[in-house]
């Protein structure tokens, strides 16, 4: 146990050079770190709770995506039949609790043709996967009734789009110069983790998590806005019940409007938009462009509609209503509202970022302003080094200078160790952590205490001082790396189970058992057997 | 070189007869474990918002707060339910008056709601707060807001409870693979009675049960079995060095054997402990506490419930059964 090969001792020394190297950088400050070599800049990050910044867990509304499908699904089914010759079909309508629209036809002689063409409608999920996923599963109820259903397959497809197209808008919307340190990662099947270190105003930030920030431009329904339609939909206690292929959207000022549910000119044919003032009324205004396409498309609509008036939806609220005056070629318009200069220019930042596919729910929200941070930074420091400096005085209390000293650079080395793999590993310090780093000050000794009582004990047995300290070590080994062992599982357990700031504290707990180990074991072994090769003492001062 | 080691004060073979009360012990952990339990089902935990789900605001009002109206206004809003207390900052903070905490109960997730409720309840809370309580001007002076939903906070319970059944699992299928099965079954009995006393200690003083008393009870877990396992290894190497002495003897002796490192040991975690208790902040409190207490109970039940239970085990003699063969092949 006391002998060390050459190879060894340089293994063990360069270890513990690289973990002095690795931990350096959390001492230097930051313009030395700056010239150091890229591997050597890494310090430990500090955790959300420590800098102060705002952690949120966003659930995704993936119902109404599935249901948005359903219901496009249903209006391809009817432009399918609508196109196909003599195929008639009595009801074509959407059953959420089965995803699947259900089709039935007038005429039962139709059913082999409708079946063929129904079937011909699925396509593949991902064409580019070797996988034969199907989009929809066609049914044959009975000779007139079919059941279309949205497969498994295609729904974790949309599921998968559907999260990582939220998390491209909402990263685009939040740090739309991309110079913010934030994280926003999948959490589970439907949830986004999104984390802002030493965010200052978390309140801006919920309010463009909260927007869907979906535009559609829609023509109003002159026929059906007038006052009897209106009328009779006040009686019935719902303006919901429209004619069909219409949809009712309450205007932001009051009232309500109905018009064309289906539109072509929706928030993908914006280009830009950017806040700005009328020209004339010098009131605030959201400037936009279209892209190519939907300014021809747009041109072409307002052509047509001369004298009808369109509105602009947003989010399910009609923002304004103007009458076309003439046919608008050029792609570019403005948008007038109730705008204040901050509503302007936030809604144009949404537009920019185009829209949730989704709306977003704030599940869970735990936001640390600095001063806090900081407050629980001083604690910690202050905590971490009384706590160091008790355990090591008493380490020289109990053990004298020689053994005290050898367990005291274990203790120091432990601590150095620990932050360099924190640094390496790029870990994140938590408010638990510094509680885990902090009992590992004091549960790092027990090692060293161990193989100490053991030399104690075989040395009373009468054993000379090179015997008794190699048998020591020899006969601690087992329970050292038995009782840490135990304690790992814990720590690992803690690991895979917790969340957040409880994770942090997994992480140094494993990390301050492994060190504490490595620097009792082997390092104080190194130094006592170097020091009982120069010395030869005749009995030991234990 | 002159040497002051304390250590020598230790007496080198300690004599001190902690198997002859056992019965005592158990009586005391039995009446324990009993009375935490109890206290449970009566009074509960005071669980955190980690596990009942709801709104916990802490704001600085730049002077020492009238605590009587923020109470009114809180009221006022809507939340007749919520906690409103002062805390005083820490020796090291930065802040020379008390801050707020305000507790907002779980609010229910109506339709209209939906899972934003605690998001509705925290913004009505701000927005009264900001229009009645002078030298509270909004985010700037707020240190720290938490909410915390039904479904989250559903999950994070039953993920704690989780990891505390899963590590005694996992700690039982170790302890077995390395000992008898008396010893896996001492050990694992021991934990339970560690975290039933330390939930027992947490209904009686009321303090707050969040997540980082999760971690607290997985690391006295750790630190218990640390102990015990020390105790352990020193009763199976004692077996098979007096084979002719009887079993009560060898439990005690291994006992005395490792107790100057088990009070050693216990000794500097609690100097560590309480450092991190007195001053490493409010948010480590509760965590520090549990710890302390941990170490207290894990040190006991190491030595008077994890080694008296191969007693009752029936712990067998390995020069009976060959097991102490088996045991050494397996430890070399």
């Amino acid at each position: 146990m006391l002998f060390f090969s050459k190879w060894k001792i340089t293994l063990i020394l360069g270890a513990l050079l690289l973990g002095f190297f690795f931990a350096l950088p959390n001492a230097l400050p930051s313009e030395t770190r700056a010239k150091m070599p890229g591997m050597f800049q890494r310090t430990i990050n500090l955790g959300l709770d420590l800098q102060g910044g705002a952690h949120m867990l966003l659930e995704v509304d993936l119902t109404s995506v599935i249901s948005q499908a359903l219901e496009n699904e249903r209006d391809t089914i009817r432009d399918g039949f609508r196109e196909a010759d003599r195929l008639r079909t009595e009801t074509i309508r959407v059953d959420n609790e089965n995803d699947a629209v259900i089709v039935r036809l007038r005429d039962a002689a139709d059913s082999d043709k409708a079946f063929e063409l129904l079937r011909g409608m699925s396509k593949a999920v991902d064409p580019q996967s070797l996988s034969n996923d199907k989009t929809t599963k066609v049914e044959k109820l009975s000779a007139k009734d079919f059941r279309v259903t949205i497969t498994e397959a295609n729904i974790a497809d949309i599921q998968k789009r559907t999260i990582a197209q939220s998390m491209n808008v909402l990263r685009r919307r939040i740090d739309p110069q991309g110079t913010t340190e934030m994280t926003i990662a999948p959490e589970g099947d439907d949830r986004i983790l999104l984390q802002i270190p030493g965010a200052k105003n978390v309140d801006d930030i919920k309010s463009v998590i909260n927007k869907t920030a979906n535009l559609a431009f829609h023509m109003v329904r002159k026929e059906s806005n007038n006052e009897a339609a209106m009328e009779l939909a006040r009686r019935e206690g719902s303006l919901s019940k429209v004619p069909p292929g219409a949809a009712y959207f309450p205007e932001e000022e009051g009232g309500g409007l109905i018009v064309e549910r289906r539109t072509k000119i929706t928030g993908e044919c914006l280009k830009t938009s950017s806040e700005g003032l009328h020209p004339e009324g010098n009131y605030p205004i959201v400037n936009f462009t279209f892209n190519i396409r939907c300014a021809r498309l747009f041109g072409e609509l307002t052509q047509k509609n001369i004298g009808q008036r369109f509105a602009v939806v947003l989010d399910d609220v009609i923002i304004t209503a103007p009458r076309i005056n003439g046919a608008i070629t050029g792609g570019s318009g403005f948008i007038e509202g109730s705008f204040t200069l901050e509503s302007a220019r936030e809604l144009s930042l949404l537009l920019n970022a185009g829209a949730l596919p989704a709306k977003l729910v704030i599940v869970e929200e735990r936001t640390v302003g600095p001063g806090l941070g900081q407050d629980s930074i001083n604690a910690g420091k202050i905590a971490s080094i009384i706590g160091l400096a008790g355990v090591g005085l008493f380490m020289w209390l109990s053990y004298g200078l020689r053994f005290g000293t050898i367990a005291n650079i274990a203790l120091a080395t432990n601590i150095i160790l620990i932050a360099g793999a924190l640094s390496l590993m790029g870990a994140t310090l938590t408010l638990p952590g510094i509680a885990g780093i902090i009992l590992t000050i004091g549960m790092a000794v027990d090692a060293n205490v161990l193989i100490f009582e053991r030399i104690r004990e075989e040395a009373h047995l009468g054993r000379p001082p090179v015997n008794a300290i190699e048998t020591g070590y020899r006969r601690s080994l087992a329970p050292i790396l038995d009782a840490n062992i135990t304690t790992l599982i814990a720590a690992v357990t803690l690991y895979f189970v917790g969340s957040g700031p409880v994770r942090g504290f997994a992480v140094t707990l494993a990390i301050g058992i492994i060190m504490s180990v490595f620097t009792a074991v082997v390092v104080a072994r190194l130094i006592t057997a170097t020091w009982l090769r120069r010395k030869r003492p005749k009995s030991l001062p234990i | 070189m002159k040497d002051i080691s304390l250590v020598k004060f230790f007496p080198m073979e300690p004599k001190v007869p902690f198997l002859s009360i056992r019965t005592l012990a158990a009586l005391l952990s039995t009446i324990a474990i009993i009375a935490s339990l109890a206290l449970f089902s009566v009074r509960g935990l005071n669980y955190g918002i980690d596990f009942t789900g709801g709104t916990v605001i802490e704001i600085d009002t730049g002077t020492t707060p009238d605590l009587a109206k923020i109470r009114t206004v809180v009221a006022d809003a809507g939340f007749p339910g919520a906690s409103v207390q002062g805390i005083a900052p820490d020796a090291s903070s930065t802040l020379d008056h008390d801050y707020v905490r305000i507790g907002i109960p779980l609010q229910p997730e109506t339709e209209e709601t939906g899972a934003q409720a605690q998001q509705i309840a925290m913004k009505a809370t701000q927005d009264a707060l900001v229009a009645n309580i002078d030298g509270f001007d909004g985010p700037e002076d707020i240190r720290s807001q938490e909410a915390v939903g039904s479904a989250v906070s559903g999950e994070l319970r039953t993920k704690g409870a989780l990891a505390v059944g899963l590590a005694l699992l996992m700690v039982l299928a170790y302890i077995w693979f390395r000992f008898e099965w008396q010893f896996g079954m001492g050990a694992v009995i021991a934990l339970f009675h560690d975290v039933i006393l330390t939930i027992g200690v947490f209904s009686l003083t009321q303090i707050e049960f969040n997540l980082s008393i999760i971690a607290a009870i997985l690391t006295i877990v750790g630190y218990s079995l640390n102990d015990t396992v020390i105790v352990y290894d020193r009763i199976r190497e004692n077996l098979r060095k007096y084979k002719k002495m009887p079993l009560p003897e060898v439990l005690n002796l291994s006992i005395n054997d490792t107790l100057s490192r088990t009070i050693l040991t216990s000794f500097t975690t609690l100097l560590a402990l309480f450092a991190l208790y007195t001053l490493g902040g409010s948010g480590l409190r509760g965590f520090s506490f549990a710890m302390i207490w941990g170490v207290f109970v894990g040190t006991y039940s190491s030595i008077f419930v994890a080694s008296p239970l191969l007693l009752m085990l029936k712990l067998k003699r390995g020069v009976n059964t060959g097991n102490a063969e088996k045991a050494e092949a397996r430890l070399t």
